[in-house]
């Protein structure tokens, strides 16, 4: 131990340790006895891998304990190692010793194992523990019930599980905004990255759950490494998670972490607003425009269909009386046509009849020309002929016609004693007579 | 008949509803009294999203489960 100068405080009263000595100096000494400890090599798991201009970090972990580790750069890039061959979980074989940097007045002391050599030794224990849960997992089928489950497009009422102080909070809230909802939002905070969190997300799933208004539950947590997002691989978790009524959307680190509970999850989402989003499917500005516009076509519809049928029937109804009347003009316009035609027939047989007519007079007229005389001189006698038979012309000379008064002519003296009355006609007047004979 | 179906009707088997009656109307084949039927059964659709939407658009209610839990293992609602 070097000496130091100037003044040194009193120790601690009741101990007999020795000093007090300057710290400086005794860090220089933790540094140099540490660096005497055997170099020698571990094999761990990787995680947290960082650099600087000068040195490369990460730990060195497996389920018993880590230690951090610090490589110089130049070192390391003499691996030429693949760039994501030190991912989280990578195992690896390291070479080294125990280094402490001492610090200063102005820089933080740091502990460290000093790696020298390196050798990536394959997958990482904690992956395939992860990947053999995840195996047994799928093989029982929970990874499809959370899939099967209906989920509402506009739920009233969401549960999000997230750190109280984190991002995914905020996220999850600009999310919904972005989706114009303003519903009921309930907040179950719990750890998300240390030994607590996994019980305390499973009880903070089964409160919500519970609640029968939650309609749909967010999990949401920023990114971090896969070793801070094992809470969301543990097992309890995830299995509470598949058998849960209410859906679950998970969005646990980013995008190229996947956990657990993104399997068993109804929906994985890439971020806290987009697992929002997921949450609320409808865009309630665009639903409420699309709901007006269907209000509007049924309104369209209902008068349409009345007053397109109303049209139709006053169609119909005035329907007979223009067929009438268009079969009365038609009829009209036969009856002109025929009147014209009957008119137009009757002139042209007139006139052939009057023509056949005055050649008939003309040929009759030659005809009877000269036996007109000869006709009408016989004709006088036979009429002569006929006056002398007259019965008039007998009865005027003195003669009587004896009828029965029944208009019978009696001509024979049986004939008159049979009728017994009867009447005798002169030549100024009839005269009733009775014949009675004496016997003879 | 009709009770039963108005507590089972969600948003989106409402608006599903709703899209086939449009649909229908639009293809001109529904008679009169098929159009009116429609038309009725479509608006009280359109009033059940309204109140829907209207439910979720009345502002952000944020609630702490802790706070939700102790309320209700104490009896109130």
């Amino acid at each position: 131990m070097a000496e130091q100068r100037g003044a040194r405080p009193e120790g601690v009263a009741g101990f007999a340790f020795s000093g007090p000595y300057p710290v400086g100096s005794y860090a220089a000494v933790l540094r140099d006895e540490l660096r005497k400890r055997a170099r020698v090599q571990l094999f761990g798991e990787v995680f947290n891998l960082s650099s600087s201009r000068a040195r490369v970090y990460f730990e060195l972990r497996d389920g018993e304990g880590a230690v951090p580790c610090a490589m110089w750069r130049d070192a390391f890039d003499e691996l030429r190692l693949p760039p994501d061959a030190l991912g989280d979980g990578a195992q690896v074989v390291v070479a080294g010793g125990p280094d402490y940097y001492p610090g200063s007045r102005t820089s933080s002391p740091s502990f460290s194992f000093h790696v020298t050599g390196l050798r990536v030794a394959g997958d990482g224990d904690l992956l395939a523990q992860l990947d053999a849960l995840r195996r047994r997992l799928a093989a029982e089928g929970l990874f499809e019930p959370q899939k099967r489950l209906p989920r509402p497009a506009l739920p009233r009422c969401i549960g999000v599980i997230t750190g109280e102080g984190g991002r995914a909070r905020g996220d999850v809230l600009a999310g919904l905004q972005r989706r114009g909802w303003s519903g009921r939002v309930v907040w179950a905070f719990a750890p998300v990255q240390d030994r607590r969190a996994a019980p305390a997300i499973t009880q903070a799933l089964t409160d919500l759950a519970s609640l029968d208004e939650v309609e749909v539950i967010v999990v949401a947590r920023g990114g971090g490494s896969l070793a801070d997002l094992f809470a969301f691989c543990d097992e309890t978790l995830c299995r509470t998670v598949a058998l849960l009524r209410v859906p679950v959307l998970s969005s646990v680190g980013h995008h190229a972490d996947r956990t657990l509970i993104d399997d068993v999850a109804a929906v994985a989402c890439s971020t806290p607003t987009h697992a929002a989003e997921t949450a609320v499917p409808l865009h309630c500005a665009e639903a409420r425009a699309a709901l007006g516009a269907s209000a509007v076509a049924l309104s369209r519809h209902a008068r349409r269909a009345v007053v397109t049928r109303a049209r139709e029937l006053a169609a119909l109804s005035r329907a007979p009386g223009e067929h009438v009347a268009r079969q009365r003009r038609a009829l009209h316009q036969t009856l002109r046509e025929l009147r014209a035609s009957a008119t137009r027939r009757v002139a042209d047989e007139g006139a052939g009849t009057r023509r056949r007519a005055e050649a008939l007079r003309r040929r009759a007229g030659a005809a009877a020309g000269p036996d007109a005389a000869g006709r009408r001189a016989a004709l006088h006698s036979l009429a002569l002929a006929l006056a002398a038979h007259d019965p008039e012309r007998v009865v005027e000379r003195g003669y009587a016609v004896v009828d029965d008064r029944a208009g019978n002519v009696v001509t024979s003296a049986a004939a008159a004693r049979a009728a017994g009355a009867v009447r005798l006609f002169f030549a100024d007047a009839p005269v009733d007579a009775t014949i009675t004979e004496d016997e003879v | 008949m009709t009770e039963q179906t108005t507590d089972a009707l969600t948003y989106e088997a409402a608006t599903g509803r709703l899209e086939a009656i449009i649909k229908r109307l639009d293809s001109g084949e529904a008679g009169l009294r098929e159009t009116l039927d429609l038309v009725r059964e479509g608006r009280g659709l359109v009033e059940f999203c309204a109140a829907e939407l209207d439910a979720v658009g009345r502002g952000l209610e944020e609630l702490r489960l802790d706070d939700l839990v102790a309320r209700l293992e104490s009896g109130g609602a």
